[in-house]
């Protein structure tokens, strides 16, 4: 890895160390080898949104050409917003893109994501499902991503209507996780979502 | 790219850190609106990809850097650090303006040039030192020049194949022009000087001689002599149109008023002297060229010039 890449990236795990975001909870981050090149970091959902109490992993990749180039950074753990997408969990923020500048580090890209479960920005959408369900329905939108980090995140608040939902197509022999993303594309509509899991 | 900040002593205030490599800044420049201060590889790679300041993101061109104020600069040089060679043993502290200096004589830098005290002469690397064996090097040297002879020798071959390529084209044109000034005018007016140049420049690439002896002149060579004579002017690159007229004035019947008997030659001693004398290569003989002689009396010369042939006493 090219000498100017690992010395920013020791630098800065020394600085988020002793950052207070560190020792207030809001994210973690940790190395994954010992060339500097892999990371994971950890965000915890920010208050009165539904991502509440949920611990987010990231895989977060460091390019030889950093900081010339941005950190690939995408979610380990599932989350329902509009800006990541549900399946791969590749995230869409301008700064890992066309955005970044070479003074920005991973602190502030951390923070950024954490700025984005606070507020998403539905018309630059990285998941098209999600984004529309924002859009047009907004209540079921936040108990959906709410369920998400209820089940995916630790998060502390259930919503037991949907986990019965779930429940109903798993004994019809349906797998849970793809019960689940049948449901919350169809906004929890079951006939729906049987149909078109048995069409 | 900066320098290592864990090699610097003591605290080091964040104004002097580049926002880029994050290292102490090295060769610093900065941003013209903004002022924010970078290394200048950094600032000058990161613009080659996208030209903006990378903390605030304005516009910036490599053209708008700026040096950064000369308090910065002070700032830097008294940084205190540690040699690039800690790891081979250096322990000095220096200043940061010191450090350029320090670096190209320090006696722990493993690549310091060094002469090899045991013979062979060569400079270097003194961590390749204690490998270093001077036949195998001087050896490699060796093959190394002759591959270079190899490749000179190929080209001056090529070179010559070409330079006789022109001389046939020059033949071929000179043949041309001969053809051409028989109905032309202003062609033989070219012609006679180009054939005047080329006895100029043959002469002048002949060496001067001196004759010791001027009694020693064979005034009636006979033909095997004049043959020898004549073969070495052409291989000195006389000029073909001159070659046979010289060589009729090498014998008394064709020489000037001046020289033409045995009494005037006696008459006119003092006066060959006054003649320049090119060498005919090998031979006892000179060559008294007109071109080089239009300070001589007519009486004493010849187009175009004389060939005298001696028994010796040519130097
Ligand atoms: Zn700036
Ligand atoms: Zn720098
Ligand atoms: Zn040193
Ligand atoms: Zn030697």
């Amino acid at each position: 890895m090219a000498n100017i890449a690992a010395k920013r990236v020791k630098r800065e795990i020394k600085e988020v160390m002793k950052s207070e975001e560190i020792m207030g909870g809001a994210f973690k981050l940790e190395l994954i080898n010992n060339s500097w090149t892999e990371l994971q970091g950890e965000i915890t959902g920010p208050p009165d949104t539904p991502y509440e109490s949920g611990k987010f992993l990231l895989e977060i990749k460091v390019p030889e050409t950093y900081p010339f180039n941005p950190p690939k950074i995408r979610f380990i753990t599932k989350i329902w917003h509009p800006n990541v997408s549900s399946v791969t969990g590749a995230i869409c923020l301008d700064i890992l893109k066309d955005q970044w500048a070479a003074a920005l580090t991973l602190r502030t890209v951390l923070l950024s994501i954490q700025a984005l479960l606070s507020e998403a920005e539905p018309d630059d959408p990285q998941d098209a499902v999600v984004a529309r369900q924002y859009k047009e329905y907004p209540s079921i939108f936040a108990m959906t991503a709410t369920h998400w980090t209820n089940v995916y995140a630790e998060g502390k608040k259930a919503i037991v209507d949907y986990n019965r939902r779930v429940q109903v197509l798993l004994e019809m022999g349906v797998e849970e996780h793809q019960a689940r993303v049948a449901l919350s594309t169809h906004n929890w509509n079951l006939e729906v979502a049987t149909e078109e899991l048995f069409s | 790219m900066g320098f290592d900040i864990k090699r610097f002593q003591g605290d080091v205030d964040e104004e002097l850190i580049c926002p880029i490599c994050s290292g102490v800044l090295e060769d610093p420049m900065q941003a013209p609106a903004c002022e924010h201060a970078f290394c200048r590889a950094c600032i000058t790679e990161w613009i080659s990809r996208q030209p903006t300041c990378p903390v605030d993101r304005q516009a910036v061109t490599v053209g708008q850097l700026r040096a950064v104020p000369r308090i910065l600069r002070n700032l830097l040089s008294r940084l205190c650090t540690s040699c690039d060679n800690v790891p081979h043993g250096c322990t000095a502290i220096l200043k940061l303006d010191s450090l350029a200096n320090h670096l190209a004589e320090c006696e722990y830098n493993p690549k310091r040039p060094m002469p090899c005290e045991a013979g062979c002469g060569l400079v270097i690397p003194k961590d390749e030192l204690a490998e270093h064996n001077c036949v195998r090097e001087l050896r490699a040297l060796i093959a190394t020049q002759q591959g270079k002879l190899t490749d000179y020798q190929q080209e001056l071959a090529e070179q010559r194949l070409v330079i006789n390529e022109h001389k046939r084209e020059l033949a071929l044109l000179k043949e041309f022009m001969r053809a051409m000034r028989v109905s032309n005018p202003a062609m033989r007016a070219l012609a006679d000087q180009m054939e005047r140049e080329e006895v100029v420049r043959w002469a002048g690439s002949l060496a001067r001689a001196r004759v010791t002896r001027w009694g020693g002149m064979i005034s009636t060579p006979d033909d095997v002599l004049q043959m020898m004579i004549k073969r070495s002017l052409s291989e000195s690159g006389c000029p073909l149109h001159i070659i046979d007229d010289l060589m009729e004035n090498c014998h008394e019947r064709r020489w000037p008023p001046g020289l033409s008997s045995l009494e005037t030659r006696q008459n006119n001693r003092r006066l060959y002297e006054k003649y320049v004398c090119k060498r005919v290569p090998g031979k006892q003989a000179v060559l008294v060229l007109q071109c080089d002689n239009t300070h001589v009396d007519e009486h004493m010369m010849v187009e175009p010039g004389l060939v005298m042939i001696f028994a010796h006493g040519i130097e």
